[in-house]
């Protein structure tokens, strides 16, 4: 009995002492990320061949990761924050998690629209929120933007997930800051008024809807449809090769972007890492992991997404779209959006 | 030991008074928010799976129990232990086995389109619903009630149903009239159970996408960042908890009808339609629950079994530890408070009632409440960190200690029951004896006490690290950085819609528990 006390104090211990591990000592950078592609390490250890920084990853859930930054306050070893969609971007930026840097370098590979007004963050790749339709059963021909889909010609005929998700919740955001709140609930009831299903599953399976009959149009991230086409599943491929891609006139794009912890202890090394994936050399890699356009303009998108064609984005400052975040929460909500 | 059991019970209660005390912060405009759009929803959805999965999972208790205990058919004596199996699978698990399964690209439907004029649908049933839970919920938690009310079956009522078949009566008045009301204390005690795993469950309704009180807890603290609106729903839950047990405790009454002369039971021999009705409905039941979502995950994994990486080894290792050290833990308290508490006299409903509160208690909830205090201790304990010369202001926080108090507060009711059920049937005499031969209370307690009720302390050990291995909304919250277990990573590789690649991992945690299950039945002869 009394070892086992000793073996229980003793293991104790040793899990206290787990979280106590000191900070690295120069030529380290820690990253804390919501991607989780194999490609993204390949990336990692490009840099550390080029400058000798080792890099340290750690990966969990976004809101996970907001939450534990803010936290560990100044106390973080985080550096480099990478996360999907700017509405989570911004929410770290009000949270008082990221500090503002401005390089030569960062200013040259991303442009104006896709960083933060006061540049607290970068976006690494973007991707659009697109309709895929059933080409049997709809002619496009009659739509033309996001605002057609309201007509009550497609009632019962579109697929969309639920209000929580931080996509659609962005989408609205953007007609907030374009067209105004009122206009913003006038389309959200009418896209509830147009569901073939109360919103159910992620984009994967809004497009399975379609290929399946049970709706004619989703509203879906392009990317989906790319990891959809290169599944290892059979029937997913068959599924997305069931549909095709539109592009609305002023297509809403999101990104996933970084920024640079507040607190960081290795900012230089933070900067060097968030150089790089801009660059060049890293945005092509970066962007095709996950069958995204890249940040930065001098790189040519994957021949996949080329083939899908060009699109005119909604050319806001996306910042707004992370101000107007609870407000287009509060009006799905209002709207009965489940 | 009187000490230490006082303060370890305040240790225990602590987290559930942060919750209920944080109750009066005034409100934000997050907590307006919910309050007016989604409250009503979460209310709605967990009364109706509560009040659902209650009645399907009885049913299929009962009705399962008093077939094998009562009637003779093929194989009775394998389903009587098969039946228990859908235990080893966590009901989360078995969401996202049947959402596969039955999905556009399942198996199922590809199989349909090959051969028959059908065209496919995203889903086959319509299981992303508070239906598609209830069935889930049901399948693989009515053994909880089949458990329950199989031993009451076995030890207690069949001479009354004798009595009752040979005054003439048929039976189903029999089963009506005389078995129900008899046996409501094990149907409510076994139910109960299943209801607290109803609304501490957050992995299901994640993924099928029911607002309830666990994803609103989530949703508040996590994607609002607010712990306040969070503390306010967990409040809420509390309150949900609270009124279930107290229904049960009105529906208990416990009578007890123990009959002295203990004969066997007489089974009666089943032929034709009957026979055929109720093998085929054993059979459909132990398919469902258990045989088909495990094939399914079998076959998966050898899909996906190229991508298992050196991660897995780790994943399984931290699993295993962190059960093995917390239920070692949870063992040592629960014996101390039980052998205190025995010998106090006073106030021992009060105390045990503390003790045991823990389980009731949705995982989310608890940790609303542990995360506060830890936040609170290392701010205390800052300067004594710079004086230790510790870097870090975090040291508690981002340890692994506070999800092994986390899984204390919870799961010392699951080791303190049957430990203190053993000791009070061994009762104190041998105790007291080494008392009056002058050796102190520890001492005894050491050499006497614990010794005797050895087998009540595996079961406990075995209970407790079956619990640990499977819990879910504790562990996302509180692990420490880059500290993952099974359950946590089959959850995520689930939400990112990898569920192949989840399936290894869940066959690892189903195996354990199937193992330990098999031990168990070992130790206690028949798995009673």
């Amino acid at each position: 009995m009394k070892k086992i006390f000793v073996v229980v104090l003793a293991l104790l211990s040793i899990s206290l002492y787990a979280g106590m591990f000191g900070y690295g000592q120069g030529g380290e950078v820690n990253v804390y990320t919501s991607r989780h592609y194999d490609t993204d390490q390949k990336l990692y250890d490009e840099f550390t061949k080029l400058t000798g920084i080792k890099v340290n990853v750690i990966k969990a859930g976004e809101d996970e990761l907001i939450e534990r930054i803010k936290n560990e306050g100044s106390d973080t070893r985080a550096d480099l924050f990478i996360t999907a969609d700017v509405g989570r971007l911004h929410r770290a930026k009000v949270l008082g998690l990221l500090q503002p840097i401005v390089t030569d370098v960062l200013i040259k590979n991303i442009p104006n629209n896709l960083r933060d007004r006061e540049n607290y963050w970068y976006a690494l790749t973007v991707r659009a929120r697109v309709l895929a339709y059933s080409p049997k059963r709809v002619d496009i021909s009659k739509i033309k933007t996001y605002e057609d889909l309201i007509n009550p010609e497609w009632k019962g005929r579109i697929v969309v997930r639920s209000s929580s998700n931080i996509y659609n919740q962005s989408l609205i955001a953007s007609f907030v800051a374009i067209y105004g709140e009122e206009w913003a609930l006038n389309w959200a009831k009418g896209i509830v008024n147009n569901m073939a299903r109360k919103p159910q599953g992620n984009d994967r399976a809004q497009v399975i809807a379609v290929a399946s009959g049970e709706g004619d149009i989703a509203i879906v991230n392009t990317y989906y449809i790319g990891k959809m086409l290169n599944s290892s599943d059979k029937q997913q491929v068959a599924a997305a090769k069931k549909i095709k891609i539109f592009f609305p006139e002023r297509t809403h794009i999101n990104v996933s972007g970084a920024g640079i912890v507040k607190y960081s202890k290795n900012r230089e090394n933070a900067i060097k890492l968030l150089e790089f994936l801009t660059s060049k050399e890293a945005q092509g890699e970066f962007a095709k992991a996950n069958y995204e356009y890249p940040a930065n303009p001098e790189v040519e998108p994957s021949e996949l997404l080329k083939s899908w064609g060009n699109f005119t984005s909604q050319g806001i400052d996306l910042t707004l779209l992370g101000e107007y975040n609870s407000k287009a929460v509060e009006i799905m909500d209002k709207a009965g959006w489940k | 030991m009187k000490k230490t059991t006082y303060i370890i019970l305040f240790l225990i209660s602590v987290p559930i008074f942060v919750v209920l005390y944080n109750l009066i912060i005034p409100s934000n405009k997050n907590w307006t928010h919910i309050y007016n759009y989604l409250l009503k929803d979460y209310v709605l959805n967990s009364l109706k799976l509560i009040i659902g999965t209650g009645f399907l999972s009885a049913v299929l208790g009962i009705s399962s129990a008093w077939f094998v205990s009562y009637y003779e058919f093929p194989f009775r004596k394998q389903f009587e232990w098969l039946l228990i199996l859908p235990l080893t699978i966590p009901p989360f698990i078995g969401a996202y086995v049947y959402a596969g399964m039955i999905s556009y690209t399942g198996s199922l439907q590809t199989f349909l389109m090959k051969y028959t004029e059908f065209n496919g649908k995203s889903y086959l049933f319509n299981i992303m619903s508070v239906s598609g839970s209830v069935f889930i919920f049901s399948m693989f938690l009515f053994p909880y009630v089949y458990l329950t009310v199989k031993s009451f079956f076995s030890k207690q009522i069949h001479n009354i149903i004798e009595v009752s078949y040979s005054l003439g009566k048929g039976t189903l008045e029999t089963f009506f009239k005389i078995v129900l009301p008899l046996a409501r204390p094990a149907i409510v005690g076994g139910t109960s159970l299943v209801l607290m795993e109803v609304l501490n469950d957050y992995g299901v309704v994640k993924y099928y996408g029911i607002p309830t009180f666990s994803t609103g807890i989530f949703k508040a603290w996590f994607s609002l960042g607010d712990i306040n609106t969070a503390i306010k729903l967990s409040a809420i839950l509390l309150l949900f908890v609270f009124s279930i047990l107290y229904f049960e405790k009105i529906l208990r009454q416990n009578k007890s009808y123990a009959t002295k002369k203990n004969k066997p039971i007489k089974r009666r021999k089943l032929k034709g339609i009957k026979l055929y009705l109720i093998f085929s409905y054993m059979t459909a039941l132990f398919l469902l629950s258990f045989l088909f979502p495990v094939l399914q995950l079998i076959q998966w994994s050898i899909f996906s079994f190229k991508n298992t990486n050196i991660k897995f080894i780790e994943l399984t290792f931290n699993s295993i530890l962190i059960a093995m050290i917390s239920s070692i833990v949870i063992i040592i308290l629960a014996l101390i408070i039980s052998d205190t508490i025995r010998f106090s006299g006073k106030n021992t409903v009060i105390l045990s009632k503390i003790a045991t509160m823990g389980y009731s208690i949705p995982g989310a909830v608890i940790a609303v409440g542990v995360m506060i205090i830890f936040i609170n201790l290392d701010k205390t304990l800052s300067s004594l960190y710079a004086f230790l010369g510790i870097k870090s202001r975090l040291v508690l926080t981002s340890s692994i200690l506070m999800l092994i108090y986390a899984y204390i507060v919870r799961f010392l009711n699951i080791a303190y029951s049957p430990i203190d059920s053993n000791f009070e049937k061994t009762g104190k005499s041998y105790h007291e004896a080494s008392r009056s031969l002058g050796k102190s209370f520890f001492i005894t307690f050491l050499k006497i006490d614990i010794p005797i009720i050895k087998p009540a302390i595996i079961s406990a050990f075995i209970f407790s690290f079956i619990e640990i291995i499977k819990e879910l909304p504790l562990t996302l919250i509180l692990r420490p950085f880059n500290f993952d277990t099974l359950a946590t990573k089959v959850f995520e590789y689930a939400n990112d819609e990898m569920i192949h690649e989840a399936s290894v991992a869940s066959l690892t945690i189903i195996s354990i528990i199937f193992i330990f299950i098999l031990i168990l039945r070992k130790i206690t002869g028949d798995g009673k």
